[in-house]
């Protein structure tokens, strides 16, 4: 591989940041610059504290990589946020996904791209099937993934027992290894190397590119936006919201099955726990980062910063010995104060930008 | 006549507008009171402060305290507002579904007993609510049950409540029937002769004249007319006091309509899954074709049938001739280039939370669009386009559509129909809520249409509309067309005519 230089994983598209909402809303009220400064906060913090917050490589390196696991968790739940939905079976859709890669990996012997897209396309499909579910019955979107979620929390145990008697396919496709362990830097030409930057951070920058490229610029991403702002409307406008819906639903378990290749990368198996740790995280990312329950609105960029910050406290935290009880106490507490300030800036924005009627 | 209300010289700013300069208003016991201005001439602002809603940068009110002189009061919250006395009746319905008729009306101040609602106290004070407005209403019903009319009734009795001595009514018969508007008149003026004050704020001049006895004209933030006695003032008078200017009636173009023109739009004999029999209906290009009735005729559920949201069962559907199967408004859009101007443009017509860039351009992003992407800068000429043919008042493209007033709402909405280029337009009810002077512009910008070949289908239910623009009124009523007539634009004759086929019922006259 040549040498190049990746972009760095906070290096957020442009393109992905929604416009702001009036021109009215002062700086400070952006809440992307907000978690930037306390991930500049709490990153000097944990390094005044523990030097080895700095380690390059055993830090650094894996916390990037982490980074990047959630932060593509956080896009696949913001797909649906976008139409005020829920994926409550995000990392179960990640776990089938990243069954079908193993599967597929481990009987055909396909090479790691192909195994990758079988797994995409496996994620699409369970997505598209709970949007289609949700647009023909017009139930809620929470009740139909959490039933999809234990229907397929079986089913993956059963099919992993089937394939390989355990919980995990033995098998490593080539170059799953250099995605798990390899950075930048190791590859120079002559005398110049590459940055410490894992080289899975480039696949979820080009995912967050690309999502927000959909939900800026693309007619598809603005049309779920609309249907998600307004069905009602969004009909009467001529939107097909039915395939729309679908279509935000199916693009979220391609996230989720993306996520669950970065994961099983970093992991270095495909494994049935693949996607345990995700329902939570989902949700943190683009709430932090400014995207609405409610739908009509998402950051990109902010789902970026949000799962950076979950990370970054959760390293410090880790590196500081903290046992893991006292990690989720703490990593509680200071999301918690996290969105209260949040919210705060939000409504002292809002009365200084009340609008006359 | 002693002062139950006085709002003296407020003020109050929004980054850029002065909303309110230094406007008055005094109400006194038992009268009921007009409170009128075109859009942003800072009613809304007025009612929000009143209703402890903003808090005024200068001026200030005074309330009579319980020794019943006035005192200077300060309203931080609607709670504040309502223990002062006083109650108000938004535009929108603020009832809760799933709670009782009682349960809405004393929302506020649920009567307890050891914690507990104390439900035998609950429905004794609703039913004294619901008697101060000779209602006949079980307290225990679910509110969900209730029709438009009784829910508006409820609203007032959940005012009352709070022993309110002023009401205020924001448009209160926006969503009433003749009859219903009539009942609502006779309970206002029952509550002032108890010594109640009512502060009405509406658009309808017909309803102002009826039933209210004095008037302040608001216009750019300032009281242009200060409780003047509306005995002493002419429709004319207050109109030109609102607008400022002497306002003329819109004479319209004459337009001459091909009549061998094959129709645009044709029903033939419809039926609907909706409940409609036996419609048939033409418009031609260049024709405007009013769709009168009252409210519940059966009018907007019409246009929705045919845009695909109901079945047609029987008859035939054609477009320019040829028969016409459309599935949904995309279809209707891209196949058959028929557009629907909904009546309800804060629920049906935008997105409030999205900017009007693309509330204007959501019609035609797929013609916008380049491999599926749509370039910002085309949409802004468009919204630019539309905004300056239309002349919508935009700080920016980037505004929330929710932030605009409720004339350029609908300007926006009727703008995103016109940008994606349609042959046939059904617009229903445009000028609700809209203030006279843009009403006369929407009224020339239909009639612009039409003379550019567009054929338009208007649904509407002002008359004085209907008689303006309309080059055939065809009559509904429960369903099914029962008479058309052609609009020799006299309102008198077209009147009598339009209203005796509503009582009658019957008969198809040309």
């Amino acid at each position: 591989m040549k040498t190049e230089t990746a972009p760095e994983a906070s290096a957020a598209p442009p393109a992905a940041e929604p416009r702001p909402p009036t021109r009215a809303l002062p700086v400070w009220a952006n809440p992307r610059l907000g978690l930037l400064i306390v991930i500049a906060v709490l990153v000097a913090l944990f390094s005044s504290l523990t030097p080895a917050f700095l380690d390059p490589r055993l830090t650094l390196a894996p916390l990037q990589a982490d980074i990047s696991v959630y932060a593509v968790v956080g896009l696949a739940q913001l797909a649906v946020l976008s139409l005020g939905h829920m994926n409550m079976a995000v990392g179960r859709m990640a776990a089938l996904s990243t069954f079908a890669m193993g599967l597929a990996y481990d009987r055909l012997g396909v090479p790691l791209l192909v195994g990758l897209l079988v797994g995409l396309a496996v994620g699409a499909g369970i997505g598209a099937l709970a949007g289609l579910l949700i647009a023909k019955t017009g139930v809620n979107s929470f009740v139909v993934t959490l039933a999809l979620d234990f229907g397929l929390l079986g089913l993956v145990t059963i099919l992993y027992t089937w394939a390989t008697g355990g919980v995990s396919f033995a098998v490593q496709p080539s170059g799953l290894s250099a995605l798990r362990f390899d950075t930048f830097a190791d590859y120079c030409m002559g005398e110049v190397c590459g940055p410490r930057i894992p080289l899975v951070v480039p696949i979820a920058v080009a995912a967050a590119l690309g999502v927000g490229l959909l939900f800026r610029r693309a007619r598809l991403g603005r049309e779920i936006l609309m249907t998600g702002s307004n069905p009602v409307a969004a009909e009467l406008s001529g939107i097909p919201t039915h395939r729309r819906v679908v279509a935000a639903h199916a693009l979220s378990g391609l996230l989720a099955a993306l996520a669950g290749f970065l994961l099983a990368a970093n992991n270095g198996a495909f494994s049935a726990t693949i996607g345990e740790s995700f329902l939570l995280p989902s949700f943190l990312a683009p709430v932090l980062g400014g995207t609405l329950l409610a739908g009509g609105a998402v950051s990109v960029l902010g789902t970026a910063l949000g799962a950076t910050l979950t990370q970054v406290i959760y390293k410090g935290l880790n590196l500081l010995q903290f046992s893991l009880e006292e990690l989720k106490l703490y990593i509680g507490l200071v999301l918690l104060a996290a969105l209260s300030l949040d919210r705060l800036r939000a409504v002292l924005a809002e009365r200084r930008a009340v609008s006359p009627s | 006549m002693s002062v139950v209300l006085a709002a003296e010289k407020l003020v109050k700013t929004f980054p850029g507008v002065r909303a309110l300069d230094e406007a008055t208003l005094t109400v006194t016991a038992g009268s009921v009171h007009a409170l009128l201005g075109e859009n942003g001439a800072g009613k809304s602002t007025l009612i929000k402060i009143l209703t402890g809603v903003y808090r005024p940068d200068g001026g200030q009110l005074r309330l009579p305290g319980p020794d019943g002189q006035p005192r200077t009061v300060q309203l931080g919250n609607p709670q504040d507002a309502q223990r002062a006395g006083i109650g108000v009746v938004h535009q929108e319905r603020n009832l809760i579904p799933a709670f009782s008729v009682a349960e809405n009306i004393c929302l506020q101040h649920l009567p307890r007993r050891a914690g507990l609602v104390d439900r035998a106290a609950l429905r004794t004070e609703a039913r004294r609510c619901l008697e101060l407005l000779d209602l006949d209403l079980d307290p225990d019903l679910p509110v969900s049950r209730l029709s438009v009319a009784q829910l508006q009734l409820v609203e007032i009795a959940k005012a009352l409540s709070a022993d309110s001595t002023v009401l205020l009514l924001d448009e209160p018969t926006a969503s009433l029937t003749n009859d219903e508007a009539d009942r609502l008149y006779g309970i206002v003026r029952r509550l002032s002769e108890r010594g109640h004050a009512t502060v009405l704020v509406s658009h309808k001049l017909e309803e102002v004249f009826a039933i209210a006895d004095t008037v302040t004209v608001l216009r750019d933030g300032r009281s242009v007319a200060e409780a003047e006695p509306l005995a002493e003032h002419s429709r004319e008078e207050i109109v030109d006091l609102m607008v400022g200017r002497a306002y003329q009636q819109v004479h319209l173009a004459a337009r001459a309509v091909a009549a061998d023109v094959e129709p645009a739009l044709a029903l033939d004999h419809v039926a609907t899954a909706a409940g409609h029999h036996d419609v048939s209906l033409t418009v031609r290009p260049g024709e405007i074709v009013g769709l009168y009735g009252l409210v519940g005729a059966g009018r907007s559920e019409l246009a929705k049938a045919l845009l695909g949201l109901d079945r047609i069962t029987t008859g035939e559907v054609r477009v320019h001739g040829r028969p016409a199967r459309i599935r949904d408004v995309g279809d209707a859009l891209h196949r058959y280039r028929i557009g629907y101007v909904t009546e309800n443009r804060k629920e049906e017509g935008l997105f409030l939370d999205q900017t009007v860039a693309r509330n204007t351009a959501v019609t035609v992003w797929r013609r916008l669009a380049r491999l599926g992407l749509v370039r910002d800068r085309s949409e802004r000429t468009l919204v630019d386009e539309y905004a300056d043919r239309l002349g919508i008042r935009l700080a920016s493209p980037d505004q929330h559509a929710g932030q605009l007033s409720g004339g350029n709402q609908q300007k926006v909405s009727l703008a995103k129909w016109l940008a994606a280029d349609c042959d046939v337009l059904i617009i229903d009810e445009p000028t609700v809520g809209i203030d006279v002077r843009t009403k006369g512009a929407f009224h020339e910008l239909i009639a612009g249409l039409a003379a550019r070949g567009m054929a338009i289908l208007l649904i509407s239910s002002d008359l004085p509309e209907m008689v303006t623009l309309a080059d055939r009124i065809a009559v509904m009523r429960e369903f099914a067309i029962v008479g058309e007539l052609d609009n020799d634009h006299d309102y008198e004759r077209m009147s009598q005519s339009v209203i005796r086929f509503i009582h009658d019922g019957q008969g198809v006259v040309a």
